[in-house]
C-alpha cells in the first residue's frame, strides 16, 4: 500500500487531482510487463500491442518475476504507483509457450484476467502499409455468435473492447480520421465427440481467436456513405484461450455502476425537469416567463392636472375606477 | 504515375455499401463498436482463413461506418465531426464513481439564503499605482498596511505601539481563522466535530491512566500531563427563595405521597415508556380477579414461580 500523500505544492496537488475517480473516465492506461522469460514472438506481439495503444501504455521493459495467477500483489502496487487499470504480462514457460496475461483492475485491485497463448504472430513491420497515426481511436470489429453464449469469450471481447476501444471521453469523432480497425474473429466452435454432452470438471474447447488490424479506406461511392476497403496493417495474431480469473460479483457490481446524471441532463436542470428553461444550440439557457393578461385600462399614462377626476365627481362617484385615487386625495386634504 | 488509386476508386463506384447479412450487425457507435453475430462460414474460413477475415471486417466496418455518416454532424476546420451518442455496451469502470463533496457550512448557509456563488478575482486594482496587483501573495495587496513607510498612529496608542505588528496580526488571525474553519468543515464531513473528538482521546486517556495496579498512584509522570478532573460536587445555596423552597418541597412530598408512580416503578419501565399496559393486561386477562387467580389457573395447582411474578400485583 502507498502511503498517502498531502499535496505540498500546487503542482503535486494537480497531478493527484488528474489521479482522482472521474465520473467520464479516461481510456485505461495499459502497462506491458515482460515475466521471467519471453521470447521473441511475446517481445514482437507486445511491442506492436503498445505501438495500438499509444499513448496511453507504459512499457515495463525489464524482467519482472511476476506470476498474475498466484500472485498479484505486484501488478496491484504498479496500477497504483503509475495510475494504470490494465496490465499485459508476457510470459512464456514450457507448459504454456507465449502467454499473454491481460489483467483488468478496478479501484487498484485486480478485477479479471485471461490469458491467451499466442498461437501465430505475423509483426506490424511485416505488412509494408502505411501506419496509423499514434492515439488514433481505432474501429472495433467483432465476429462470432459465441460472445453472448459462452461467458469465456464474453470476457475475451470486454478484455480487448477495453484495450482497444475503450474509454467514452470522445463525443465527437472526426470522419475523415477514420484510419483503422481492430477486428476480432473467432474460428467456428471446435467439434468434438462431446460437443452434445459436456464431461464435467473438463473445460470445453474454445474457439480460436483471430486478431487482425486493418487500415480502413473510404472510397467514394456516390452516396454520402463511402465504400469501405481494407488494407492489412498489422500485426495480425492469432490467440488460444488459458487461464482465467472471474471477477468478484460484488466488485462487478461497483465497477458497473453508472453515473446518475448525463452531462445535458445536468445543463437542464439536475436531472429534475425544470420548466420553462432551456438550453439552446449555442450552449446558452434561456427561459421563457410567462405574464398574466395586461389590463391596460391600468395602464398609467402621463398625469395631468386636466384629467384628474374632479372633487364633487368623487364624492357621486365612489365605486368607480378612480376611487382608490380619490380617497387618497381626500386623506391628503 | 500511379493509377491504380483513382482505377480502384472508379470502380469501387459502383460497388456496393450495402450489407447483408442473416442476422443484423450489433453496432455501438458510441465506442466505435460492431458485432457481427453471423455464425463463421466454415468453408470459407477453411479454405482461406485471411480472405475470409477480411471480408468479415469490411462487411462489419462497412455498416459501422454506414452508422457513422448517418449521425448528425458539426463542422470544424477539420472536416465533419460526427456526434457520438452515449455508449450502450457497459465497460467495468476503473476507478470507484467520484463521491459528492460534502457542503461546507457557508455552502449550506448560501443554499439556504439563496446566495450566488460568486467568483473572486485574483487580482485587485491598486488606485496609487494605477495597476492590477495581487489581492493576496506576492506583493499583495493584503500587506499594504504592514509595508507602507509612513502610517497613521491613533491618538490614544500606546508608546510601543507598531502598526505594521497590528496589520500583520490581523492578517494572521484570519488566516488562523480560515485554516480553523477548513478543519472544522473537514471534521463535520466526517461525521464528528472536534470537541467531540477531543472529548473522546480524553476520556480514554484518562482512563487509560487510571488502569494500573496502583490506579495511577506511583505511575511516572509524563511532561505536561495534565491532573483528572473528576466531576467537581455542587450544591445548592442555603439561601433561596421561598417560592423554589416551596416548590422543592412539595416535590419531595409528592415522592412520598403518590403511590401511582411507584406502583409503576416496580412494574419495571414507567406507565408512558411501556408499550404494553401490564397491570391493566392482568386485570383483563383474569378478569378483574388478579394476578394470583391467574397464576392458578395458568399452573393447574400452585406453580410457585407464578406466585412470585404476579403475586404482588395480585393483592391490590
Amino acid at each position: 500500500m502507498l502511503r498517502t500523500i498531502k499535496p505540498k505544492n500546487a503542482r503535486s496537488k494537480r497531478a493527484l487531482q488528474a489521479r482522482e475517480p472521474k465520473e467520464v473516465e479516461d481510456p485505461r492506461t495499459c502497462i506491458f510487463v515482460r515475466g521471467t522469460h519471453t521470447g521473441e514472438v511475446l517481445n514482437g506481439v507486445m511491442k506492436d500491442l503498445m505501438a495500438l495503444k499509444r499513448p496511453h501504455a507504459v512499457s515495463f521493459s525489464k524482467k519482472n518475476t511476476v506470476r498474475p495467477f498466484e500472485d498479484a500483489s505486484s501488478l496491484e502496487f504498479w496500477a497504483n504507483k503509475n495510475d494504470a487499470s490494465m496490465f499485459v504480462v508476457g510470459q512464456t514457460t514450457k507448459k504454456r509457450p507465449d502467454g499473454l496475461t491481460f489483467a483488468r483492475m478496478f479501484d487498484g485491485r485486480i478485477l479479471d484476467m485471461l490469458e491467451l497463448g499466442v498461437t501465430a504472430y505475423t509483426p506490424m513491420s511485416a505488412f509494408k502499409t502505411q501506419k496509423a497515426t499514434p492515439g488514433n481511436r481505432p474501429l472495433v470489429h467483432f465476429a462470432s455468435e459465441l460472445f453472448d453464449a459462452n461467458p469465456r469469450l464474453a470476457q475475451v471481447k470486454s478484455m480487448l473492447l477495453d484495450l482497444f476501444g475503450g474509454g467514452e471521453a470522445s463525443d465527437a469523432l472526426c470522419l475523415s480520421g477514420i484510419e483503422h480497425v481492430v477486428s476480432v474473429t473467432l474460428g467456428p466452435a471446435p467439434h468434438t465427440p462431446s460437443t452434445t454432452t459436456t464431461i464435467p470438471g473438463q473445460p470445453e474447447p474454445l474457439p480460436t481467436v483471430h486478431l487482425r488490424v486493418f487500415t480502413v479506406q473510404l472510397l467514394a461511392s456516390g452516396i454520402r456513405t463511402p465504400r469501405v476497403e481494407l488494407v492489412p496493417h498489422g500485426p495480425s495474431l492469432d490467440f488460444a484461450i488459458r487461464r482465467h480469473t472471474d471477477a468478484d460479483p460484488e466488485m462487478l457490481k461497483h465497477a458497473m455502476k453508472r453515473p446518475k446524471l448525463a452531462k445535458k441532463d445536468v445543463e437542464s436542470g439536475l436531472g429534475k425537469k425544470r420548466k420553462n428553461f432551456e438550453v439552446d444550440e449555442m450552449g446558452d439557457l434561456r427561459g421563457k416567463i410567462h405574464m398574466g393578461k395586461q389590463d391596460l385600462g391600468k395602464l398609467q399614462t402621463r398625469k395631468m392636472k386636466g384629467l384628474r377626476p374632479a372633487l364633487d365627481e368623487m364624492d357621486v362617484d365612489e365605486d368607480g375606477e378612480e376611487g382608490p385615487i380619490a380617497k387618497r386625495r381626500k386623506d391628503d386634504a | 504515375m500511379d493509377v491504380s488509386a483513382i482505377v480502384s476508386a472508379q470502380q469501387s463506384k459502383y460497388k456496393s455499401t450495402v450489407v447483408e447479412k442473416d442476422i443484423p450487425l450489433e453496432i455501438d457507435v458510441g465506442l466505435l463498436t460492431v458485432t457481427d453475430p453471423n455464425p463463421p462460414d466454415e468453408d470459407a474460413y477453411k479454405a482461406n482463413l485471411e480472405e475470409y477475415l477480411t471480408s468479415t471486417a469490411r462487411d462489419g466496418v462497412q455498416s459501422l461506418v454506414a452508422a457513422l455518416f448517418a449521425l448528425p454532424t458539426k463542422s470544424s476546420p477539420d472536416g465533419p465531426l460526427a456526434l457520438l451518442p452515449k455508449p450502450t455496451t457497459a465497460l467495468p469502470r476503473s476507478k470507484p464513481l467520484p463521491k459528492p463533496k460534502p457542503p461546507t457550512k457557508w455552502e449550506k448557509f448560501a443554499a439556504a439564503k439563496g446566495i450566488q456563488h460568486k467568483v473572486r478575482d485574483r487580482k485587485v486594482f491598486d488606485e496609487e499605482k494605477q495597476e492590477w496587483v495581487n489581492r493576496w501573495g506576492k506583493d499583495g495587496k493584503n500587506r499594504e498596511l504592514e509595508e507602507q513607510w509612513l502610517t497613521e498612529v491613533p491618538a490614544n496608542a500606546p508608546a510601543d505601539f507598531d502598526p505594521a505588528k497590528e496589520s500583520r496580526d490581523k492578517r494572521k488571525e484570519r488566516v488562523a481563522k480560515n485554516d480553523k474553519q477548513r478543519d472544522q468543515n473537514l471534521a463535520r464531513a466526517q461525521g464528528t466535530s472536534l470537541s467531540e473528538k477531543k472529548k473522546e482521546i480524553e476520556r480514554a486517556s484518562a482512563m487509560a491512566r487510571v488502569s494500573t495496579a496502583s490506579m495511577g498512584k506511583f505511575d511516572k509522570k509524563l511532561e505536561g500531563e495534565s491532573k483528572i478532573r473528576g466531576q467537581k460536587r455542587k450544591f445548592d445555596s442555603n439561601e433561596m427563595s421561598t417560592k423554589t423552597e416551596n416548590q422543592r418541597a412539595l416535590s419531595i412530598i409528592a415522592k412520598l405521597d403518590g403511590s401511582k408512580k411507584r406502583r409503576t416503578d416496580r412494574d419495571g419501565a414507567p406507565a408512558e415508556e411501556s408499550v404494553v399496559n401490564v397491570r391493566k393486561a392482568i386485570r383483563h386477562a383474569s378478569k378483574g380477579k388478579g394476578g394470583v387467580a391467574l397464576g392458578h389457573k395458568v399452573g393447574g395447582g400452585k406453580p410457585s414461580g407464578a406466585r412470585a411474578s404476579f403475586g404482588k400485583k395480585g393483592k391490590r
